[in-house]
Formats: structure tokens, C-alpha cells, sequence
């Protein structure tokens, strides 16, 4: 390279090892300015909103003096505490029931047979669904007067008369956590599938040579083996009922009553139901922190792959 | 004299045979002989064949009856709907009700709203993802590591919190009802998703092909450009396709800030609004879901394997 030498001075030659480094800020940049922007400063205000007693909050201008108003009323609030126990119920009947269906299927399609990966393909079809999509179809399915699902328990036998599952508490919850297994466990099955493809097959062979059975192989080889992904996939499981708006609001907007009002479904109706939006940025820096302590377990685990 | 020869000759039969039968006295079954003991095993296998096939069934019966019962309430005539037993296979498929649909409702104009956000949202996250995800992964950056943390601990915020100061900021700069406010709030989710999966192909990557690029003089943005994007092109389709099927999905966003005039809803506000307007007509509502999920579906069907690849691939390590 023949350039002048002040040329050379004025541009940073990026190639050079001295000035790698700066480069690798360089390509950083755009994302942690955007990031800044889209998630530091959103919070930031969040927080911020959550301390003032507004209806409509707005930038700018002169915003309210900070007060703990929102947060005593979240304490005393039977809604929060409702939205807290349903949360806690769904994560319960949601995580469990897509580990066992989830556990069940990845089990299965890990045998060997023909057709195996047309079978894995369609067993974890519903995951590709639209949320709202998956909803529609179940209300059709769950409509009281002409839903086939309420078809099929009474001629069954298992019902006398249809189930309002609209105004029924129960009916209700038990509506939300269908579909939301219908959508979620495939993610479980996914993910255990992956788990199981990682344990070593001869770990079974040794055991089969040694007289282990079946379900002591299982017991003893597979579940260990799969310990860490089903910690895994349960806390990403449970991040996700916690924070999931789509599938409740468009099937019970929270209802009846409240008894499918989870925390996501709370923060929303207040922000933008009542438009009481200190109150819902409240509930929702609330659930934030929940949620940050459930992943920790998750961003501890991955902390050493980032370098 | 023949008699000796044949009581001589009678112990040494072929030697396979004869250690095959040494082996069968010190075995604790030896007493089944062989051919019903390969028809026992045959029986064995096919049970377990039977079993696997019969579970398959059930599972993939279950689960897809939902996606299969839209499809058939979509193609059934209206007052069909209403009539007891249900009828589990259309007669006569009505193919006009997604005539209807677009001569009804606004719903092409949804879908091109729907593909044009999803669109924005994967080129604006990836393009700013790759270049850091880049940077993560072959650059030893102070402040890489809480940088890593914090996109993972992004990746876990709840929507529904980070759509209140998303209305606010949106109201005071009057972006509440375009649908960029949409393709921005995804991006909080997106570009730290991306990012994330994205570091992980380039990981997998080794880099003495860029050295070796860098050392003939190739700069080193042409470097990325011309090396690590062609061979990282799985991983880069695979991100995409996700930022793609993301946004797509998205209702909390549109719900939020779309509402107002309904020539810029999204498909998955159009639907839901349908739902809870014109709950009669669910041939009508089954028809739009189905317009709604059948590219998502079928990118899936294409594109498993790299799909599934992205999402459990951050779980593996």
C-alpha cells in the first residue's frame, strides 16, 4: 500500500490487530444502541411509571411526584392476589401436564421405526400455530351450543348438559390450560427429544449387558440423563405461561370473574382496560421480577457458554 | 470295524455347531430351541412395532384434530355448523367462503400488513443481530459477557409490562396506529433472540477461514461479508425464518397499538376481532385462522429441521 502517509493516519485500518478490538465494538454498536433504546429505556420508564399515580402517563413535561401509591395498592389488592394464585395454578397444570405428554411423545418418537421423522414432524405441529389461531379454532371447538367438544361429552355420557365455558370458573381455567398445553407441550417434547438424542447409547447398551431392565433403564439412565433439559424446558415453560397474554385474553379476556386473570392478563387491563397505567406498570414491574428470579436458574446454567 | 470309525467320527460335528452348542449348556436358557425362540423374538418385535405405531396414531390423531376441525368447519356451509351430530367430513366443500372473506372483511389488506411487519422485523433484527452476534462470538469485547447476559435475561421480559412505556413513547412521538410501532416493540424481543442463535452458528464455526481471508487482504467487513455469512447461511435462514414466525404470531403488540383504524390491523387482530363479533359465522372465522397459519405451517414443514435446530441448540450447551 503506496498511500500517503497522511492519509493512512486519518483512517483507522481496521484489519490490523491493534485496532481488532475496536472493530468488535463497532459491529456492537448498532445493537446496543437499538437495545438501549427498545429495552434499557422502556424498562427504565416502566419503573418509573410504575411510581407514579397516572392514569394516562406521558414523557415528557412534568410527570407526577414518585409514590408507593401503586405498590400498596398491589398489596392490598384482592385482584393481584387472585392473579398471583391463577398464575401459579396454570404454571402448575400447564407445566405438568405438557412434561408428562411431553415426556410420553419424546419417549416414543425416540424409538426406532419407519417414518420416525414424519411422525416427529407432526407430533410437534401445534408449536408452528399462531397463538391466536390455536385459540380461535379451540373456542369454536369449546363454544357451548354447537362446539363438538361439548358434542362428544354429552353423547358420551360424560355430561348431561353442555359446559359454559365462557361462564363457568372451572370450565373456564380448564379451557385456558387446554389450549395452552395443546400449544406448549410440543416445546416440551421438542426440547426432551433433543435431550434424549444426547445421551450416549451405549450408556443403555452397558446397562442392557449388566441385566438392567426396561424401566430401570429408564430410571436409572434416561431421567438422569435428562435432568438438565427438563430443568430447562420447565423454567422456559413456566416464563412462558407467566407471560403469555394471547392465548387468555382473546379466549376468557381473564374471566369469568377473574378466574383466568394470570398476571400478564392484570397488568394489560389496568394499563389499557381501565387505563390505569401506574397501577398496571406496577403489577407488571412485579411480574418482571418474578420472572427474572425463575431465569436466573436458566442464565446461570448458560452464563459459561457466553465465552 | 465300522462301528469304532462312526463312534469316533459322531463327537466332532461341523465346529460352529459345536460351540454354538458349548455355549448353549452354559447359557441359563438353553433349553428353547432356536426357531421358536426367533419366532418368539419376531412376536416381541412385532408388538413393540404395533405398540409404537398405534401410540404414534393416537398422539398425531389427537393433536392435529384441532388444525384438521378448522379445516373442515372452513369448507362447511354455514348452516351446516348449527346441526347435531356434528358432521366430521365437509360433503360438499364451499371453497366461496374465502371469497367472502375478502370481499367482507378488509383481509388481504391484513395480510399485507401482517407480511409487511414480519418482514421489516426480521431485516431491521437481523441485520443489527449479525454484526453483534458476530462481534460476541470471535471478538473478546470487555463487557461481552454481562452484554450476553443481559440479551438472554431480555429474552425472558414480560410483553406485557414493556407495552405500557411502549404506549407512552409512541403516543408523545405519533406512532400509536402505524404499523412500526408494532415492528419496533417485536424488536425487543427479536433482536435479542437473534442475536443469541445467531452467536451460537458462528461458535460452531471455525475461524481460520476468516484468518486465512484476512491475511490475503480481504478487510475485514468484506471479510464477514464474503466468508462467515455464505458458510453461516443455514444458521442465518434459521434465525430469520424464527424472526419471521415471531412476528408473525404477534397479537399483545397489534392488540395495543393497531386498534384504532382497522385498515391496519394484522391478521391475528383481524381474527380475534372476528371471533368476537360474528361468533355465528365460524366457517368465516375458520377460514381466516387457516389463511393466517398455513404459511407459518408451511415454512414448518419445510424448514423443521432447521427450526427445531435454532431452539434447542441454546439448550444443548
Amino acid at each position: 500500500m503506496n498511500w500517503p502517509k497522511g492519509s493512512t493516519a486519518s483512517v483507522i485500518d481496521f484489519s490490523s490487530p491493534r485496532h481488532r478490538t475496536k472493530f468488535g465494538y463497532l459491529l456492537m454498536a448498532p445493537a446496543v444502541i437499538l437495545m438501549a433504546l427498545i429495552i434499557v429505556y422502556p424498562i427504565l420508564l416502566s419503573v418509573d411509571i410504575s411510581l407514579q399515580d397516572v392514569r394516562i402517563a406521558r414523557v415528557g413535561g412534568a410527570s407526577e411526584p414518585w409514590t408507593l401509591a401503586n405498590y400498596r395498592w398491589l398489596a392490598t389488592s384482592a385482584e393481584f392476589w387472585n392473579a398471583v394464585f391463577v398464575t401459579i395454578k396454570l404454571v402448575a397444570v400447564v407445566g405438568g401436564v405438557s412434561l408428562a405428554i411431553g415426556l410420553g411423545t419424546a419417549l416414543l418418537v425416540n424409538q426406532r421405526f419407519k417414518g420416525r421423522s414424519v411422525a416427529r414432524l407432526l407430533v410437534a405441529l401445534p408449536w408452528a400455530v399462531p397463538e391466536v389461531v390455536a385459540v380461535v379454532i379451540w373456542a369454536w371447538m369449546l363454544d357451548s351450543s354447537f362446539g363438538i367438544i361439548n358434542w362428544a361429552l354429552q353423547v358420551s355420557g360424560l355430561l348431561s348438559a353442555p359446559v359454559e365455558f365462557a361462564s363457568n370458573a372451572t370450565a373456564a381455567f380448564f379451557a385456558v390450560s387446554a389450549v395452552m398445553i395443546w400449544k406448549g407441550y410440543p416445546f416440551v417434547s421438542i426440547m426432551l427429544l433433543a435431550g434424549l438424542q444426547s445421551i450416549p447409547e451405549e450408556h443403555h447398551q452397558a446397562a442392557q449387558v449388566d441385566g438392567a431392565s426396561t424401566w430401570q433403564r429408564f430410571l436409572y439412565i434416561t431421567l438422569p440423563g435428562l435432568a438438565p433439559v427438563i430443568g430447562v424446558t420447565m423454567v422456559m415453560t413456566t416464563l412462558w405461561v407467566f407471560r403469555d397474554f394471547a392465548i387468555i385474553f382473546v379466549l376468557t379476556r381473564g374471566g369469568p370473574i377473574g378466574a383466568t386473570s394470570t398476571l400478564s392478563i392484570l397488568t394489560w387491563e389496568q394499563s389499557f382496560g381501565f387505563f390505569r397505567m401506574g397501577q398496571g406498570a406496577a403489577v407488571g414491574v412485579v411480574t418482571m421480577i418474578i420472572c427474572a428470579l425463575i431465569s436466573r436458574a436458566l442464565v446461570g446454567r448458560f452464563a459459561q457458554s457466553v465465552h | 470295524m465300522t462301528r469304532p470309525d462312526r463312534t469316533i467320527e459322531t463327537p466332532s460335528p461341523s465346529p460352529a455347531r459345536g460351540t454354538a452348542a458349548d455355549g448353549a449348556a452354559t447359557m441359563p436358557y438353553p433349553l428353547v430351541p432356536e426357531r421358536q425362540r426367533t419366532a418368539g423374538r419376531l412376536r416381541r418385535a412385532f408388538a413393540r412395532k404395533l405398540a409404537i405405531y398405534t401410540g404414534v396414531a393416537a398422539t398425531s390423531a389427537v393433536l392435529l384434530f384441532p388444525l384438521y376441525w378448522m379445516l373442515v368447519t372452513a369448507l362447511s356451509p354455514r348452516t351446516r355448523l348449527r346441526e347435531f351430530p356434528p358432521r366430521l367430513w365437509p360433503e360438499e366443500p364451499q371453497w366461496d367462503v374465502f371469497h367472502d372473506l375478502l370481499a367482507t372483511q378488509p383481509f388481504g389488506r391484513w395480510m399485507w400488513n401482517t407480511s409487511l411487519v414480519a418482514l421489516s422485523t426480521m431485516i431491521l433484527s437481523l441485520s443489527v443481530s449479525v454484526l453483534a452476534a458476530y462481534a460476541l462470538s470471535r471478538h473478546k469485547l470487555r463487557g461481552g459477557q454481562s452484554l450476553g447476559l443481559f440479551i438472554l435475561t431480555a429474552k425472558m421480559l414480560p410483553a406485557t409490562l414493556m407495552v405500557i412505556p411502549f404506549f407512552v413513547i409512541f403516543r408523545s412521538v405519533g406512532l400509536v396506529g402505524s404499523l412500526w410501532s408494532v415492528v419496533l416493540a417485536q424488536s425487543t424481543l427479536i433482536v435479542p433472540f437473534a442475536t443469541w442463535m445467531l452467536k451460537g452458528y458462528f461458535d460452531t464455526i471455525p475461524d481460520e477461514l476468516e484468518q486465512a481471508a484476512l491475511v490475503d487482504g480481504c478487510s475485514p467487513l468484506g471479510t464477514i461479508w464474503r466468508i462467515v455469512l455464505p458458510v453461516a447461511a443455514p444458521g442465518l435462514a434459521a434465525t430469520a425464518l424464527y424472526a419471521f414466525v415471531l412476528s408473525w404470531s404477534d397479537f399483545l403488540y397489534a392488540r395495543t397499538f393497531l386498534t384504532t383504524s382497522q385498515s391496519k390491523w394484522t391478521l391475528n387482530l383481524g381474527i380475534a376481532t372476528l371471533k368476537g363479533e360474528f361468533i355465528t359465522d365460524w366457517n368465516v372465522i375458520m377460514a381466516g385462522s387457516l389463511m393466517a397459519a398455513a404459511p407459518i405451517i408451511v415454512v414448518y414443514l419445510f424448514l423443521e429441521r432447521f427450526l427445531v435446530g435454532g431452539l434447542t441448540a441454546g439448550a444443548q450447551k
